[in-house]
């Protein structure tokens, strides 16, 4: 029997980008989009014209310059949000913004692995899917939208009644990655500060898992405060997330853990220390066996052997050295990172004079 | 001699560019550039122009971009030699600075010294990423700034009007037993005062400054510890057959946007009660009246539903504290999905 298309199912038209952040790829030539101002993920048919696998590194030099001068603006109006490869073509995607506020426009970008030259997909008339969540009230009526009959129930009165949870609206999607058919939507709220982290079957159906598992950490044993997740990375196959707070822990979760209706405590695994937010994580393989690499806004990459995640109990005592990681000290202003083949990953980097390249990182050097 | 000019034939949103007085074939090797990257003074050697078309137009060429010409940007046209032929500037973008902050939360005086977050009200809608420039928090008397106390949120976290925004402080902070705790404190002292600052700069998604700036000074108390307690709330009584408004009181300081969407009045008879809320603006008392007269309910029959996610402005919730002692059993969480219910008073009016 022939696999069915991923694609099934799409339309072809304007999803209706507000805003464009976070990308990660699923299957076939499905992009998923993150589109935190209008509450959705899209997922786009990017149709990669390309035929066969690029290989080997890719370097970009003034990347920020390149696509001001690609998107007709000047360089203080491009904003790169995220980074990614198609697995097939070896491409590269990135989501832009152009410009903010009533002039701001959701560009999707892709760079030509071969020759470097710049693409954009046209977001007005794309082959896609919508999987809205922002399913909150309208501002103006909070109680329009009070569902009975959902919900967990309650008694009342010698009744059982169930009113649904308004599930807090997403402001900002951080982070997305797809597993087995499923796409995995961290963000943050403005509302509530412990926001979940969603599940989303895909083909789209309407259905998503997120609303009451609840993300904890414990630091050292005493405390345990419920936080909303910044950036992961599934590995070990998808049975194994490490993921890193606001608050900077780096923590691990069991995906079976990530069920609707749950309440789950991740290990922290290390701790990163003040004035430093973690940016993003990618999983890569050295010698067969399997690490993460996690970028910040302050510190150097860090790199972690996923053995020594397992191994490392849950983080009990606040003293340093706190935790797995070990730093990588040459390689600092990473930011965006994505696998770009077996033997490299593709970074954004900023060097000493704050210019951002688009570099490759050598696996076997890491 | 060739002259570049911007062709508004296709109206303000198909902006183009003509170049007249060109050589045929002029066009093929052409090149629009954002006039902001020839800054280094070298034109982008082996770099594509701007994207966009050149096509022929009677004695010139003219070049539709494939993103329109942005409001007060310059562009440069160079030829196929790299020379700069022209360099003109779009008009900038009409109309003058309208929006005002309508309104700083939380609307105290004395805030907790682990408060999580302000939120800042607009008058209309705003650019994004430019609260690291124009909005700061710094210390009421000396005036410094309280370094890293906000915490810089990329993407930022606003609205769906893009009206209002949230700015936490930095939650790292805030949580005991987490290294930047230990090593930088809590973002604010006790005793101490602070004054958030939006700067009039602070642009709207016209890119226009604010007609003028504002800010809120708080003095920091005690830290506001536990789980909110709907046990402990007052809860007014209503009188059967009138239009009374419900009033609840917190005895704590709500987050106000947690507040109006958490709360509900369910009857017995009719389900969810219909009608207009009211929160205080410190966040510490909410007022509900009702859109008909209040049906009469046998004991217990009328009560309040409470969404186990409402926090106070601590980030406190009903279901959970904002950090809780694992080593305190006082200290607890609610099971998942409980939603507390409290009955609300009834007051009869009349004779027995």
């Amino acid at each position: 029997m022939a696999a069915q298309d991923p694609t099934d199912g799409f339309v072809v038209g304007d999803p209706g980008l507000r805003s464009i952040g976070a990308l990660a790829f699923g299957p076939g030539d499905v992009l998923f989009v993150a589109d935190s101002e209008g509450g959705k993920v899209v997922a786009v048919d990017v149709a990669d014209p390309a035929t066969e696998a690029a290989s080997g590194p890719f370097d970009l030099a003034d990347l920020d310059t390149t696509l001001a001068t690609y998107l007709g603006c000047d360089v203080g109006d491009v904003a790169v949000r995220d980074l990614a490869v198609h697995p097939r073509t070896g491409n590269i995607y990135l989501s832009v913004m152009r410009g903010t506020g009533t002039a701001g426009q959701p560009v999707l970008v892709r760079i030509d692995r071969h020759d470097g030259s710049l693409a954009d997909l046209p977001l007005d008339r794309v082959a896609h899917a919508v999987a809205a969540l922002d399913d909150a009230p309208a501002e103006d009526d909070p109680r329009q939208d009070v569902r009975l009959g959902e919900g967990e129930p309650f008694e009342f009165n010698g009744r059982t009644i169930r009113i649904a949870r308004i599930p807090a609206r997403l402001s900002a999607i951080t982070d997305m990655a797809y597993v087995d058919g499923t796409l995995l939507v961290a963000g943050l709220s403005n509302e509530e500060f412990a926001s979940t982290l969603r599940r989303i079957p895909f083909p789209f159906d309407g259905r998503q898992e997120s609303t009451a598992l609840e993300i904890f950490h414990v630091s050292h044993g005493k405390w345990e405060t419920a936080a909303p997740i910044r950036t992961f990375v599934p590995y070990e196959g998808g049975q194994s997330v490490l993921a890193s707070y606001t608050c900077t822990p780096l923590v691990h979760f069991p995906m079976a853990e990530l069920v609707p209706g749950g309440r789950a405590t991740g290990r922290t695994v290390a701790e990163l220390g003040a004035g430093n937010q973690p940016l993003d994580i990618v999983r890569f393989e050295q010698d067969g066996a399997e690490h993460l690499l996690v970028s910040h806004t302050s510190h150097p990459l860090m790199k972690i052997a996923c053995a020594d995640i397992d191994v490392q109990a849950p983080l009990t005592e606040p003293k340093e050295p706190v935790g797995v990681p070990r730093q990588l000290p040459d390689l600092t202003g990473v930011s965006l990172m994505a696998n770009l083949d077996d033997d490299h990953l593709l970074a954004l980097q900023a060097d000493d004079t704050g210019t951002r390249h688009l570099r490759s990182l050598k696996v076997a050097s890491l | 001699m060739v002259e570049v000019a911007w062709d508004e034939r296709d109206g303000p949103a198909g902006v183009a560019l003509v170049a007249r007085g060109v050589p045929p074939g002029w066009s093929a090797s052409a090149r629009v550039v954002p006039s902001d990257v020839l800054r280094g003074g070298m034109p982008p050697a082996g770099r594509a122009g701007m994207a966009g078309r050149w096509a022929d137009d009677g004695d010139g060429a003219r070049f539709v971009p494939r993103f329109a010409f942005l409001p007060g940007r310059s562009y440069t046209v160079l030829d196929g030699e790299d020379r700069p032929v022209a360099t003109l500037t779009a008009a900038p973008a009409p109309g003058r600075p309208t929006a005002r902050v309508v309104g700083i939360e939380p609307a105290l005086s004395v805030v907790p010294r682990n408060l999580l977050r302000f939120h800042v009200r607009f008058s209309a809608p705003m650019a994004e990423g430019a609260a690291t420039r124009h909005l700061r928090l710094e210390d009421a008397t000396s005036g410094l700034v309280l370094r890293d106390a906000l915490f810089a949120l990329d993407p930022e976290l606003w609205d769906e009007a893009r009206c209002e925004l949230t700015v936490l402080l930095d939650p790292a902070r805030i949580k005991r037993g987490l290294a930047p705790h230990r090593e930088a404190g809590y973002p604010l002292r006790e005793g101490g005062s602070v004054r958030l600052v939006v700067e009039a700069g602070y642009p709207d998604a016209a890119g226009h400054p604010l007609v003028e700036g504002a800010e809120a000074v708080y003095a920091v108390g005690p830290d506001l510890r536990g789980r909110v307690d709907p046990g402990a709330w007052t809860v007014g009584a209503v009188v059967p057959g009138r239009r009374d408004s419900l009033v609840v009181a917190f005895g704590r300081p709500l987050d106000r946007r947690l507040v109006a969407r958490s709360l509900r009045v369910v009857h017995e008879g009719s389900g969810v009660v219909a009608g207009a809320v009211d929160v205080a603006a410190d966040g510490t008392r909410w007022r509900f009246t009702p859109a008909a007269p209040w049906a009469p309910w046998a004991p217990g029959g009328l009560a309040l539903v409470v969404d186990p996610g409402l926090e106070d402005v601590a980030g406190n919730a009903v279901a959970r504290a904002f950090d809780r002692d694992l080593a305190d059993p006082t200290d607890t969480a609610l099971p998942a999905g409980r939603a507390p219910v409290l009955p609300v008073p009834s007051v009869k009016t009349g004779p027995e």
